[in-house]
């Protein structure tokens, strides 16, 4: 053997063990920086890249698409003060039962719908639109300037921001409904662009 | 109908009785959290709108002075170049708005404003159980750790300039809620809230007649040259005297 070769040497269980613990500790902290990252780009996308991307569970699953697309009916039938007010609000369970007290009697949702209208109580839906904190959006305002500037009616631009609800089987959020997103629209359209036209 | 307009106020001292009331309209109005003694005693309530009283001549010959004192909404607004994130500055209504978003609680402003109208959110505002359905959905309620001050109710001018296009009108004095809360609420019109850049409201009258020669109007703290939106009329009477706040 000439001195100063190189000898492999046998690790010791001592010092496999403290590989192991290093190994685990690297493991975790990769995995903690890839949740980071997650929440990070979900954060800055305005919604979740893994998780409940397709939309939040509803208490009653409420399909727009057999609503709007087969039966034919308009947004504003059911969110009745969208061209209104500031809220498109979301109708009392008496308004479902104008139809649904005849209609729908094997649904499992329906049951529950009547259960609650009995009750005298209202649907807790989640909510899936969601402007950041400090904002004050006005819907009445918008549809009345789209639906004038395109000469549509007001059922039609609600897809602008919200996208093709009507074909959706669960609603999600599918524009970010960020700061840049809505002074870029307000830039293209003139609309004012002042903080207080939003923040108050 | 006017290209931009100018918000602004007039407050008649000689009208004012020192009821308070528009105090607790700002309150209400505005999600203001309740002021409690401590908060008092240690200087840190929140009044958007006070009344300032002053006694005047030696007892038994005294009378009380009251002086309601908002943000005056100054033209040359002390407290806009102090701020580092821009989160108080002039738009182009005359307004010297707050965004709460930005502010980082830095509380230059309130260092910087001669009249005492910027407020710190000391603590996270509370409200009793029973009061918290009342709180005012137009307005953000503002956490721990940042300004607020008076807006001139800018939610319900906002509102106002909204439906008065929607409907195709031009907006005049005190048309669909256009007041802030004090002015609806003040008992002998002490205040009057309108638009100074249309010669044919109220307040530009009431300004343009105060403020000549001669006349009742003057600024708080007028020397400072803070140009504000807000005019108060002097006391009319035997004992005419400048307000001791000038």
């Amino acid at each position: 053997m000439i001195p100063g070769d190189f000898q492999p040497q046998k690790p010791t269980g001592n010092q496999l063990a403290k590989l192991g613990v290093l190994g685990v500790v690297l493991l975790g902290i990769f995995i903690g920086i890839v949740l980071v990252l997650t929440f990070v780009i979900s954060s800055w996308m305005g919604r979740p890249v893994i998780f409940g991307h397709d939309g939040p569970d509803q208490p009653i699953e409420f399909p727009h698409e057999t609503h709007v697309e087969e039966l034919g009916m308009d947004c504003t039938f059911c969110h009745r003060t969208v061209e209104k007010e500031a809220a498109a609000s979301v109708p009392a369970t008496g308004l479902c039962m104008t139809c649904h007290s005849s209609v729908g009697d094997d649904l499992e949702g329906i049951t529950k719908m009547r259960s609650l209208y009995e009750d005298g109580r209202s649907i807790h839906w989640v909510r899936v639109h969601r402007v950041p904190d400090h904002v004050h959006f006005v819907h009445e305002a918008h549809i009345r300037y789209f639906s004038e500037k395109d000469g549509v009616e007001a059922k039609d631009v609600c897809a602008t921001c919200h996208g093709d609800v009507a074909s959706m089987d669960k609603v999600q959020q599918n524009r970010a409904l960020k700061m840049g997103d809505c002074v870029n629209c307000h830039k293209q359209n003139n609309a004012p662009t002042d903080c207080v036209t939003c923040h108050y | 109908m006017v290209d931009s307009n100018k918000w602004g106020m007039v407050v008649d001292i000689d009208r004012c009785t020192g009821c308070q009331g528009c105090v607790v309209a700002c309150q209400s109005e505005n999600n203001i959290p309740i002021n409690l003694e401590e908060h008092f005693n240690q200087r840190r309530a929140i009044q958007w709108i006070r009344i300032e009283r002053y006694w005047e001549g030696e007892y038994p010959d005294v009378k009380a002075r009251f002086i309601p004192i908002m943000c005056q909404h100054c033209g040359s607004a002390p407290c806009e170049p102090v701020c580092p994130v821009y989160a108080t500055y002039h738009n182009n209504e005359g307004l010297n708005v707050q965004v709460y978003n930005r502010c980082i609680g830095t509380r230059f402003c309130a260092n910087g404003c001669p009249y005492h109208v910027r407020f710190f959110n000391f603590w996270e505002p509370e409200w009793p159980e029973s009061l918290k359905n009342q709180l005012n959905p137009d307005v953000t309620v503002r956490s721990r750790g940042i300004m607020e001050k008076c807006s001139f109710c800018v939610q319900r001018i906002q509102r106002s300039t909204r439906e008065s296009e929607r409907d195709n009108e031009i907006l005049e004095d005190g048309d669909r809620g256009l007041n802030p809360a004090c002015v609806n609420a003040c008992a002998s019109n002490s205040l009057i809230f309108g638009n100074f850049n249309d010669p044919d409201s109220t307040v530009s009258k009431m300004k343009e007649d105060a403020m000549q020669e001669g006349g009742r109007g003057y600024r708080l703290m007028e020397n400072l040259g803070t140009d504000t939106n807000v005019i108060y009329l002097r006391k009319v009477g035997e004992s005419v005297v400048e307000a001791p706040h000038g």
